[in-house]
């Protein structure tokens, strides 16, 4: 039995532990992902939410500190433009007020006063230099193309410029609120007010309290005017930068940041902003705008350590668990590698070897337990079967001797038994088994009577056989002193009745044949019809039966018919086994059927005739399962044939 | 096939290797045909030039020749000096303050409306790249929009051709004068601006401006083709001295031609100068100008420096129907290498 179990290639991968912790570890890793996704979507929005509101919050304070300062300029400016236009002060009241102005307010880079326009007057640039005042007057005219003239000028409305140098002042970069004045409906002159771009710059560097990537303003051009990176202001913008580095997320911010619009965007991996989440909001004063640029490594910081955390604390827990499996397992598995040891042993017919026993658990001592039972049943079962297989060989070795036995009970066939001339007889008996309950015999009772017998013993087997033997020796040792078919059946009948313990009936047909006469006699005890073939090959069949089956009834009275032989008929008998076989659909062959089988057929000799049945009955019932002891035996009386032939 | 692929490969680094070893040669033999003599070199010739405008890629050949020593060769000294144009330009070459200058061709033109007080001796464009741009989103959609609106001109460069466009077209503009700065085309102080398209035209796309917010002419495509700037210098001048104008026009010439194949060196050092010089500047717009640049410098290798006779000609007409030019002026008078 152990060579056709198919063990397994790869022990170690087969193992017990090797299964389970390799189960553990598919489980754990679905629940790992599942966690980690689930903690990186719900952690990072809110994480990213919060790290959000802290920049939106911190650009909030940037828009109050700078449009503070520019609130409070352009409200100086204002006040000194109403001052100057609607109140008569003198050109020095004037300046000695802007001066004040400027010596008070630190936020005030400079101020120029371009009074009297229509005059020619030129402008005034003032400006403090460590506490003293400084006064100079623009003689060169340029002034009137620069921005901060030109544009409120033209459009006639307050102006915030873009950042510029200013060249005629302290030489600063500067970003200037200028408004123009008028006298009765004429340009007539224009104050300026600038703030130091560094002073912008510095507020937004102060206080900054958790570490940004960048943050920095743009000019209503997009311009970078205050950035970490001191090279990228007043040189480039967001979309010259966009440009520069194949970015379209920069153009995105660029276009949202001149129109005004406040929210975040993310930042593509190109440009100085790379990777990087960006608030945005407009100040008020002008169409500047002020953003913070978060770098997504620090947005992710957190999370990706608590995701680090978390892969740490899975895999410790994989391991630790795997470990106490691992040694469990073993402990388990010692007792049951022993009992394996023990079935493989006992498999291989050791049935004295001892089975250990294990406490290490009750399944495990209760399957010792269960081994040595089944140990003790094997090792009883085997005994027994050896005894009965011992017997079964000698009772076959008997059954083969029996079938030897009843097949040399048979006479051997010969073209004319005994030499007659007149009678060619053939005779086939096939067992079902090794050894059958049909018999067909034929004998001599004198010089001129033929007897022959047809008969099928109920049952199978070798009680069949047994009761098959009495009849073909119990027939030929009375023929001689009764001759007549029904007396010699009769005796028959009353001497199965006495002897067979069993009660195995016996059908059969036994005729004698007058060689002289042709006159056949012949009684036919519960046994199937036989059949006449005249040599015009007309059929007759014969179904008369004289009694019932002999051994049941004892003293029965039995009749009789006689036949007058015609030349070359042929007799055909045979046993049930014939007509009751079945094809593979449970149909009968039955009389018709071998009516029909013998109508077709074309034989001259019983030899041929016999064989030819037995194949087409065969033919018939291929493929069933049914099987029954079939025996044919057929005569031909002075066939010219065989009579010819000797 | 796999055999045949590898041949090709051989085939094409043989003539790769080939062609840069030719072009090398012909660059190389291209210095020695011009090179002055051995003891020229040692005195080079002082060469005072003013360009048209403040640093940018729009002189990268100049820039590239001074650089790479490319003048020095020639047996000049070039120096550069304060951007100047128009008048200013032509009293210091005329005061002899400065050598060269660059004017456009219709500006030239009419500074020789009287007599001819300066001449041609290169013309580094060959294109005009003069453009009018108005926003759509001011209800600018077409020239007739034009009519009763502010125009921004450059008060110190010429705009002859400017002014011929909005004659010819009849149109009714007031023409403001203006800096450099586009701010006020931006803030809507001017409705329609006069631009480069290498330079203001694509610092308005850097102010977040695309091309179909702008209503765009260029006036080539209104029978305005005259070519920008050149090199001038006073008669008197290239009397005296033409074979150092033709030297130094030879040498821009092969400034130009390494800025061109050198671009990434070029855009360094352009950005650099114009670093130095407090110039707000971007990468991403250099390359554009010098990308514009070698349209307009260089449409083919044959048209390189040389002031065409049919240029000429339509300038002067132009001049003739929308400027004041009275006198015919000759095309050999203009440009004294026509003559020779």
């Amino acid at each position: 039995m152990k060579n056709f179990i198919p063990m397994p290639q790869n022990k170690e991968e087969h193992s017990l532990t090797y299964q389970l912790i390799s189960f553990i570890f598919s489980v754990m890793l679905v629940i790992f992902f599942c966690s980690i996704l689930a903690t990186r979507t719900i952690y990072s929005k809110v994480m990213f939410k919060s790290q959000l509101n802290n920049m939106r919050h911190l650009v909030h304070e940037r828009i109050y500190l700078i449009d503070g300062i520019m609130d409070k300029v352009e409200t100086l400016a204002r006040t000194s433009q109403d001052l100057i236009v609607n109140h008569d002060l003198s050109p020095e009241e004037i300046e000695r007020y802007l001066q004040t102005l400027l010596t008070e307010n630190n936020q005030i880079h400079s101020i120029c006063l371009a009074d009297g326009f229509d005059s020619g007057a030129n402008p005034q640039v003032m400006y403090t230099v460590r506490q003293r005042f400084h006064s100079r007057e623009i003689i060169n005219t340029d002034y009137r193309y620069q921005d901060w003239f030109q544009i409120p000028y033209l459009t006639g409305e307050p102006y915030w410029s873009e950042p510029w140098v200013d060249e005629e002042g302290k030489g600063e970069m500067v970003i200037s609120f200028s408004i123009p004045f008028y006298t009765t409906g004429k340009f007539n002159g224009l104050l300026r007010f600038d703030i130091e771009l560094k002073y912008i710059q510095g507020l937004m560097t102060n206080n900054i309290n958790f570490k940004i990537g960048n943050n920095f303003i743009v000019s209503s051009t997009g311009t970078l005017v205050a950035h970490p990176d001191q090279r990228l202001v007043m040189n480039q913008s967001l979309f010259s930068l966009s440009q520069e580095f194949n970015e379209d997320s920069l153009a995105k911010l660029g276009t949202a940041m001149t129109s005004g619009k406040n929210g975040f965007i993310k930042i593509g991996p190109n440009s100085p902003f790379k990777d990087s989440w960006i608030y945005y909001q407009p100040l008020v004063r002008n169409h500047w705008s002020v953003g913070i640029a978060l770098d997504e490594e620090y947005l992710m910081k957190d999370i990706n350590l608590i995701l680090f955390i978390q892969t740490v604390t899975y895999i410790l827990m994989f391991l630790t668990i795997s470990m106490v499996i691992y040694f469990r397992t073993k402990s388990v598995s010692r007792p049951l590698k022993a009992l394996v040891e023990a079935a493989d042993r006992i498999g291989s017919g050791d049935f004295n070897f001892h089975i250990p026993q294990s406490r290490s658990s009750q399944e495990i001592a209760a399957l010792s337990q269960s081994f040595s039972t089944m140990q003790a049943s094997l090792k009883e079962y085997i005994d027994k079967l050896r005894v009965t297989i011992e017997e079964k060989n000698k009772i076959r070795g008997d059954v083969i001797y029996a079938s030897e036995i009843q097949t040399k009970l048979v006479p051997e066939n010969t073209i004319h038994p005994f030499g007659i001339r007149d009678l060619r007889v053939y005779g086939i008996l096939e067992p079902a088994g090794d050894i059958g309950g049909d018999l067909y015999h034929y004998f001599l009772i004198d010089e001129y009577h033929f007897c022959f017998v047809v008969a099928d013993v109920l049952g199978k087997g070798i009680i069949a056989a047994m009761a098959m033997t009495m009849v073909s020796t119990f027939l030929p040792s009375i023929a001689p002193f009764y001759k007549r078919s029904s007396t010699m059946l009769k005796e028959l009948n009353n001497f199965l009745c006495r002897n067979n313990l069993e009660s195995n009936f016996v059908t059969a047909i036994l005729g004698v044949i007058d060689l002289r006469s042709g006159e056949m006699e012949y009684s036919n005890c519960g046994h199937v019809p036989f059949f006449i073939r005249k040599i015009d090959q007309s059929l007759h069949k014969y179904n008369e039966t004289h009694s019932t089956a002999l051994g049941v009834f004892e003293n029965i009275d039995i009749g009789h018919d006689v036949i007058k032989l015609d030349i070359g008929d042929e007799m055909i008998l045979f046993t049930d086994g014939v007509t009751d076989a079945m094809n593979i659909n449970d149909e009968f062959l039955g009389i018709r059927g071998l009516q029909e089988i013998i109508n077709n057929l074309s034989t001259t000799t019983p030899e041929d005739t016999a064989h030819q049945i037995l194949k087409e009955v065969h033919d018939f019932a291929r493929g069933s399962s049914h099987v029954d002891d079939i025996t044919i035996l057929v005569m031909d009386y002075k066939h010219p044939g065989g009579v010819l032939h000797s | 096939m796999r055999r045949f692929l590898a041949i090709l490969v051989y085939l094409g680094m043989i003539i790769f290797l080939i062609s840069i070893s030719t072009c090398k040669s012909q660059e190389t033999k291209g210095y020695e045909r011009h090179l002055p003599s051995a003891d020229q070199k040692t005195e080079r010739f002082e060469l005072r030039f003013s360009p048209k405008w403040y640093p940018q890629a729009q002189f990268a050949g100049i820039y590239m020749a001074i650089e790479k020593g490319i003048y020095d060769q020639y047996g000049l000294d070039v120096s550069l000096k304060d951007p100047l144009s128009g008048e200013v330009a032509l009293s210091l070459l005329e005061s002899g303050q400065i050598d060269i200058a660059n004017f456009d061709l219709s500006q030239a033109v009419m500074t020789n409306c009287d007599s001819t007080r300066i001449v041609n001796i290169g013309q580094i464009s060959q294109k005009n790249s003069v453009l009018l741009v108005g926003k759509r989103s001011r209800g600018i959609s077409s020239i007739s929009d034009f009519n009763n609106k502010k125009l921004g001109i450059w008060r110190r460069t010429s705009h002859i051709v400017t002014e011929a466009f909005i004659k010819k077209n009849g149109l009714n503009v007031q023409m403001i004068p203006i800096d450099w700065s586009v701010q006020v085309f931006i803030q809507d102080a001017v409705d329609v601006i006069n631009v480069m398209r290498f330079n203001e035209y694509y610092q308005l796309l850097q102010a977040g401006f695309r091309e179909e917010d702008l209503f765009i002419v260029d006036l080539s495509d209104y029978g305005l083709e005259i070519p920008n700037e050149g090199f001038y210098v006073t008669p008197q001048f290239f009397q005296e001295h033409p074979e150092e104008c033709r030297a130094f026009l030879q040498a821009t010439i092969d400034g130009w031609l390494y800025a061109f194949s050198h671009q990434e060196e070029t855009i360094d050092l352009v950005l650099k100068i114009m670093h130095d010089a407090n110039i707000r500047a971007n990468r991403a717009h250099q390359n554009w100008m010098l990308d514009n640049m070698k349209e307009i410098v260089m449409p083919s290798v044959a048209e390189i420096g040389i002031l065409k006779r049919k240029d000429f000609e339509k300038t002067v007409e132009i001049c003739h129907k929308y400027s004041n030019l009275k006198r015919e002026i000759s095309f050999e008078e203009f440009y004294p290498y026509a003559a020779k």
